[in-house]
């Protein structure tokens, strides 16, 4: 049995009473087969560390507390963890899954300056972002979580997209005009506005958390296709839900 | 922004507020008061309330359409921590259109929006 498909069997709906879509049930099996593997930066190990320590954020007192006060500044204490991920892993994960309306760009320098490479930081926060979407999914449908894959044994790639730019973002990013061939499919499907470009440091988080927020929510192509519903939620339906989550989160998206 | 759109296709006169401030009436939006009370009891603390409220939404749009639901709630839990973790800022043109409703509903004062509008 390869690494994929073991991965893959961690992860269906069989016993969900209602039926899930199957283009929904891939694409999560793919981003579940991802997070095994090795990324860019980080081994399969590790990404599933950051899985797990971003799943433990939810209990940890100490993210409660600092969410609680006036400034995340104001609260000191130690988090409670799941994982041996160094400090200031453990401090981008779970801040970012549990205070995202008030990262500042000083979390992200502070990060870099723990020791942390800012492409290390994107395959972070990709990594965070796919597993919190799938259990996310699991808690929305009233059904247990899925337990995370072994990871695969294989080096990390370590390439960094040569037209990387700082100026758009906290992160550097990568304009489509200035993609090579290294990384040129990135954007295939996607109209490359800035949410898109926003994990373009790490080229293969871009990829696989697009393909995952396609089915999830609509495609590039259908998301101004008014005139067409492509799912049982309507447009409205979906933007009123869409900024409903947004507003929750103080997010500007 | 795209409701907005959207309600300029169908005709439908859409209350961004509604959307923005949880306020129950739903905006106008089909089932929009159910999508509200599933999305804000998901992210109540306990989620003692999210259950019913599931069933609530469940009732008023039907099994494909709450999993459709739960695809778009799960994916934007995760849109908002790729955008809030990297700084992104939305592009001049959707800041520009947006201008008004950003302003009126306090979304500029959110502490993300900083630097980002």
């Amino acid at each position: 049995m390869s690494g994929e498909t073991a991965a893959v069997r961690t992860l269906d709906y069989r016993l969900s009473p209602l039926p899930v879509r199957g283009d929904l049930v891939a694409a999560q099996q793919r981003a579940w087969a991802r997070l095994a593997a090795p990324g860019e930066w980080w081994s399969g190990a590790v990404r599933l560390a950051i899985a797990e320590e971003t799943r433990a954020a939810e209990n940890c007192g100490f993210c409660r507390e600092r969410r609680a006060a006036l400034s995340p500044y104001a609260a000191a204490g130690t988090h409670e963890t799941a994982t041996d991920l160094p400090d200031v892993l453990v401090e981008v994960v779970h801040r970012i899954r549990t205070d995202p309306g008030r990262l500042t760009r000083r979390f992200y320098e502070e990060a870099l300056a723990g020791g942390l490479g800012d492409a290390e930081y994107v395959e972070t926060v990709g990594v965070i972002a796919t597993v919190i979407a799938i259990d996310s999914f699991c808690d929305a449908m009233g059904l247990p979580r899925h337990r995370l894959p072994a990871p695969l044994a294989e080096e990390p790639r370590r390439r960094r997209p040569a037209g990387a730019k700082e100026g758009l973002a906290w992160v550097p990013t990568v304009a489509p005009e200035d993609l090579t061939d290294a990384e040129a499919g990135m954007y295939d499907g996607l109209s490359a506005v800035n949410i898109h470009r926003a994990l373009s440091l790490v080229p293969a988080e871009v990829t696989g958390f697009f393909d995952m927020d396609s089915v999830h929510y609509l495609p590039d192509g259908q998301l101004r296709d008014y005139g067409t519903e492509y799912r049982a939620l309507t447009h409205a339906q979906t933007e009123f839900l869409a900024g409903r989550v947004s507003a929750i989160n103080h997010c500007v998206y | 922004m795209l409701l907005r759109e959207s309600g300029e296709h169908t005709g439908d006169d859409y209350e961004l507020a509604a959307m923005v401030a949880g306020d129950g009436t739903g905006g106008g939006v089909a089932a929009g008061a159910a999508l509200t009370a599933y999305a804000d009891s998901f992210y109540e603390e306990g989620r003692a309330g999210f259950a019913a409220a599931r069933n609530r939404l469940h009732e008023e749009i039907g099994g494909e359409a709450l999993v459709d639901a739960a695809g778009v709630l799960a994916i934007f839990n995760a849109v908002v921590r790729v955008a809030d973790a990297t700084g992104i800022p939305l592009e001049e043109q959707k800041a520009e259109v947006s201008a008004d409703f950003r302003g009126e509903l306090g979304i500029n004062d959110y502490p993300a929006a900083s630097g980002k509008v």
